[in-house]
């Protein structure tokens, strides 16, 4: 057991970081007070009968713009159990690399065909599926010519793990260079998606995502 | 509370920041107020009525717009709704103990019941933040009228300068009687709150 906390770093060109980091080192819990520190999240939620298929706003209405994909996967612990009835919340840029959310002040089009939220939840044995679109890249930090890559953000909560993550795509020209994944280092490549081939009917690729909750985001109390 | 020390355990997959555009539409009024159970139903929350009103602020006092907030408390028996406690004849059925927010300002306000004491611990609510540029920080915020946080084992772990920046003070009462308790979550720089190292390395 360690017994100093760690330190935080600071994700490299991002100014939000720098603002935002604690610049002390991380506090040791005294054993006693451990267990309250557990995330303590109950399986919760609804989600609307489509909102596993963000490539369109409702059944009744026409696809978006872009690239449909698949994303799936399993969400499991570090044993390799898996994590069933967890509510993933999803959220990702449209074609063009803007978000539909009030803050989102880009001047990069919407489509008015794309919403870019939507939950599901894991089946018993802990799998998950969602469709969308491709997201676009853009451009965060115009002054020194920094995008940030093509990704999607995922948000897992229930079955006692609380954890917020990123899933990014192979080969793409900006993933060296995103803050987030420079502080990753090697442990970067987990993060990416792995491409396989679908029917091509409904969806032009897929992407396989598994989750493995672990470290701090898991329950431990078994 | 071992974990095996095993080597075929997987890799956990990375956190990554949530960013600057957590939707805003998968907010739930019900984890804003958990004295609040479903509309339409008899049955509420037992326990003191509190209202937590906080700023999150960066390193140059700015407010941290935008962040994510979730906290996590016993119930006012001191019992947490989690498996550990499936059963427990304590457990309120109108109380879940988790709440989440976006301070879309970077102030907030959060209405719940005061948490009770438990297990040798003084009432403390968990409160964790998702923040663009950071991955999820931690930490415990306690009431500065309570007695018990002379004893209680986390706030001794700190010198007194940093117990006071964990404490919430009382500062009036809303118009419905509930105690008032105000705290500002400094993240960076001179005045940062603490926040704690919850990664359980292997073996322990």
């Amino acid at each position: 057991m360690s017994n100093i906390g760690r330190q935080l770093e600071i994700g490299p060109t991002d100014n939000t970081s720098d603002q935002r980091t604690p610049r002390k080192r991380l506090r040791l819990i005294p054993e006693t007070a451990r267990e309250s520190f557990v995330p303590c999240v109950p399986q919760r939620g609804l989600s609307r009968q489509n909102e596993w298929d963000l490539t369109r706003i409702a059944p009744d209405l026409q696809r978006a713009e872009g690239m449909p994909i698949e994303v799936s996967g399993k969400l499991q612990n570090e044993r390799g159990t898996p994590i069933s009835n967890a509510m993933l919340e999803i959220w990702n840029a449209n074609h063009f690399g803007r978000y539909r959310h009030i803050e989102d002040h880009s001047n990069l089009p919407l489509d008015e065909r794309f919403l870019g939220t939507g939950r599901v939840f894991t089946d018993s044995e802990g799998n998950y599926k969602f469709w969308t679109i491709s997201p676009g890249a853009y451009l965060a930090r115009p002054d020194i010519g920094r995008w940030r890559p093509k990704h999607i953000h995922i948000s897992v909560s229930g079955g006692g793990s609380r954890l917020i993550t990123q899933m990014y795509f192979p080969d793409e020209p900006n993933n060296a260079s995103d803050p987030m994944a420079i502080l990753m280092g090697d442990d970067f490549e987990r993060n990416i998606g792995k491409p396989y081939e679908t029917p091509k009917i409904d969806v032009d690729c897929g992407l396989k995502f598994d989750i493995v909750i672990g470290g701090r985001n898991a329950v431990y109390f078994e | 509370m071992k974990r095996s020390t095993e080597s075929v355990l997987l890799k956990p997959t990375n956190e990554d920041t949530v960013g600057p555009y957590f939707p805003i539409n998968f907010s739930d009024p019900l984890l804003e107020d958990l004295t609040r159970f479903e509309s339409g139903i008899t049955g509420q929350a037992q326990g003191v009525p509190i209202l937590l009103k906080g700023r999150l602020l960066d390193r140059f006092g700015e407010l941290a717009n935008g962040t994510l907030v979730e906290f996590w408390q016993a119930n006012a028996k001191g019992i947490y709704r989690s498996p550990r406690h499936e059963g427990n004849s304590d457990i309120d059925p109108w109380f879940w103990g988790y709440g989440r927010l976006r301070a879309e300002s970077g102030e907030f306000e959060f209405k719940t019941i005061m948490p009770g004491p438990c297990a040798g611990r003084a009432p403390n609510i968990t409160i964790t933040l998702f923040s663009d540029g950071i991955s999820r920080i931690v930490t415990q915020i306690f009431f500065a009228d309570q007695a018990s946080n002379v004893t209680d084992p986390l706030l001794r772990s700190l010198n007194s300068e940093d117990q006071e920046k964990l404490s919430a003070r009382h500062e009036g009462q809303t118009d419905c009687g509930a105690k008032i308790y105000t705290i500002d979550i400094v993240m960076a720089g001179e005045n940062e709150i603490p926040f704690f190292d919850d990664l359980l390395r292997e073996g322990e």
